[in-house]
């Protein structure tokens, strides 16, 4: 492409964005401008004629500043890709009580609707981010606006002063031509720094944001562990506890025949050894799911490659030399070995299950600062996964989020797969 | 046979001490940890020893790694492992030096005291004992190693008998075949695992070995 054409697509591009910045920026001032050119036209006699354009312009500005904001935040991810989250608060439950009114975080109401509607307006009157939405939306057309507004109005100015007779108005179109042009490239651009500086969720905000999604977490992790404990609690109480209780009562009963029926007595003693074994697997199948001993007795690196022993595909694993401790890896708090353990185990069980692959690879690295643990599972096989919400992958990231961790996934039709699992340190 | 019990649970370790007299040996140690076991075995040199996985101090391998540096300083001292549970990892790592004496079982093979004793003279004999637990958990991971593929399904079978510990002859037995049919299909398969000519011991070591390893 050479520079010149490279430089009119450019331009062209820039034109569009700029159009389009400055129509969303400056709908708000043209709701103004019509509130103000209509009270003129009714003129100063008319109580109406300032009474009716001060409600315009307020509820003109109220209802347009949300939507203005997130076609501004919309334009700007998919130009420069900056990501402004927006922050706003989300309602909390709306729930009947026993007395038969609603309860919305706020107050008591007759009806579900009602609660509702009470419930939203009390949240967008005390949520910071409506009021910095409605700053951001005057300060824009002021800046952004203005900038990109030039283009679109060079261009104009150049079609009236082109089709224009007198030659002063031609050179006047020519001058707005190159105005038009030579700006266009460029106009849309101060968008971006204005967005970030005024619409991005303040600390307090952010802080709050964070606060919502320990809490969430803390929930899953507190769902989970309820779940796995009773799950615990019922594997003993029907498996092991229910055969020791046989094995007494075998036993109980050996010891009666014992001078009648020594035959019979013998039988049951067989029986009682056979129930004893058959306990034990259960307990070791029980513990291996809790917490696989290797993990205890070697660490992070020699339960992985002892996992990787396991699974029906050849797998390779690297541990990353530079980490030290035992078996090439350092200790880690347990609950992250356990985690990172637990997801190139799931991992593994998704490659063998549905990627198709031949061959996998693990690759296990101490973290930067010495704490925490990267692991990456690689397999050759036909790519195409991806986060389905409650799919594994999913409920995967969730488990790691507990300790600030993170999962990526790169997985392209045809593969091959790369997950890759970053776990910083835990409780930090 | 003079051996060395190291176990860190009472129970345990006076039942075990218990069967082996039972059985006609000799208990000329205990050990209750996992530097104990380290010295108990330095001693003693016992002809057979049982040892547990999980000890005090650190409650992580220690019988393991007493085992494993005991026989590094002395090759080949007959050492059976007991655990809980069973990983192919450890198997390997205490087959690695290929020169054979080792075994390493479940807890639970005890309630059958007859074979126990069995392996254990096996283990004190040079020969190998593996849980039929790792031997089933190598059949149904279904990832042969290098060389593994070539091996035909009776093949395979004998391979995983060997790998239990058992013998020829025993392996004969449990397949309903002759020893010298059992004889052609170990030679037919250390040919295609690359296994050459020394002592017979040895090469059964490195047969299983080479069937716990993964490529």
């Amino acid at each position: 492409m050479g520079r010149p054409r490279g430089w009119a697509v450019a331009a062209a591009v820039g034109f569009v964005r700029a159009c389009a910045v400055a129509a969303v920026t400056l709908l708000v001032p043209a709701v103004w401008a019509g509130a103000v050119a209509l009270g003129i036209h009714w003129g100063a006699g008319n109580p109406w004629s300032w009474l009716l354009p001060l409600i315009l312009v307020g509820t003109g500005t109220l209802a347009l500043s949300g939507p203005v904001c997130r076609a501004v935040r919309f334009l700007v991810a998919r130009w420069t890709g900056t990501d402004l989250p927006a922050g706003h608060r989300r309602p909390g439950p709306v729930g009947r009580l026993s007395t038969g009114y609603w309860w919305n975080g706020f107050s008591y109401e007759r009806s579900r609707r009602d609660a509702l509607l009470d419930q939203k307006w009390r949240i967008r009157w005390s949520d910071p981010a409506t009021w910095r939405d409605l700053r951001f939306t005057a300060i824009a057309p002021f800046t952004a606006g203005l900038v990109a507004v030039l283009p679109p109005a060079g261009a104009a100015f150049a079609v009236l002063g082109l089709s224009g007779a007198g030659p002063a108005q031609r050179l006047a179109g020519v001058l707005a031509l190159l105005l038009a042009v030579g700006s266009a490239p460029y106009a849309w651009r101060p968008v971006e720094p204005v967005a970030v500086r005024f619409l991005r969720p303040s600390p307090a905000m952010a802080l709050a944001d964070r606060v919502g999604e320990l809490t969430a977490q803390r929930a899953d992790v507190t769902v989970a562990q309820a779940a796995e404990i009773r799950r615990i609690e019922r594997n003993l109480h029907d498996g092991a506890q229910a055969r020791l209780v046989g094995l007494g009562l075998s036993l109980a009963t050996a010891e009666r025949l014992m001078d009648t029926d020594p035959e019979g007595a013998r039988a049951l003693m067989r029986d009682a050894r056979t129930g004893a074994a058959a306990s034990l697997a259960e307990l070791r199948e029980l513990v291996r799911g809790i917490s696989p001993p290797v993990l205890s007795e070697r660490g992070l690196a020699d339960a992985i490659r002892a996992l990787a022993l396991d699974v029906a595909l050849p797998v390779d694993v690297d541990v990353d030399a530079e980490s030290g401790g035992v078996g090439g890896f350092p200790r880690l708090e347990a609950p992250v070995e356990s985690a990172v353990y637990f997801g190139v185990a799931e991992l593994l069980t998704n490659v063998v299950k549905h990627a198709g692959a031949s061959h996998a690879r693990v690759a296990l690295a101490a973290g930067r600062d010495g704490s925490g643990a990267v692991a990456e599972v690689r397999d050759d096989g036909g790519g195409g996964a991806g986060f389905e919400a409650g799919g594994g992958l999913d409920g995967l990231r969730r488990r790691l989020a507990v300790f600030d961790g993170t999962l990526e996934v790169t997985s392209p039709p045809g593969g091959p797969t790369r997950v890759r699992m970053t776990v910083p340190c835990a409780f930090s | 046979m003079r051996v060395l019990v190291a176990e860190d649970l009472y129970l345990l370790r006076d039942g075990l001490v218990r069967l082996i007299e039972a059985y006609g040996h000799e208990v000329v140690a205990t050990a209750a940890t996992g530097p104990e076991t380290l010295d108990a075995l330095r001693t003693w040199r016992p002809d057979v020893s049982v040892i547990d996985v999980r000890m005090p101090p650190t409650h992580r391998d220690e019988g393991l790694r007493a085992a494993l540096d005991a026989r590094a300083e002395v090759p080949g001292l007959p050492v059976l492992i007991l655990s809980q549970h069973v990983e192919r990892l450890y198997a390997r790592e205490l087959l690695a030096d290929g020169s054979g004496g080792v075994g390493y079982l479940l807890k639970e093979s005890v309630f059958e005291a007859e074979q126990f004793v069995d392996a254990l003279e096996r283990v004190a004999g040079g020969g190998t004992a593996l849980d039929p637990a790792v031997i089933a958990r190598l059949l149904s991971a279904g990832s042969p190693a290098r060389g593994l593929e070539r091996l035909t399904e009776r093949e395979h079978t004998v391979l995983a008998l060997m790998a239990e510990g058992l013998s020829n002859q025993a392996i004969g037995r449990r397949l309903f075949l002759s020893e010298g049919a059992i004889g052609k299909y170990t030679t037919s398969l250390f040919g295609k695992l690359g296994i050459t000519d020394d002592q017979d011991g040895n090469r059964r070591v490195r047969a299983v070995l080479a069937y716990l390893e993964k490529t």
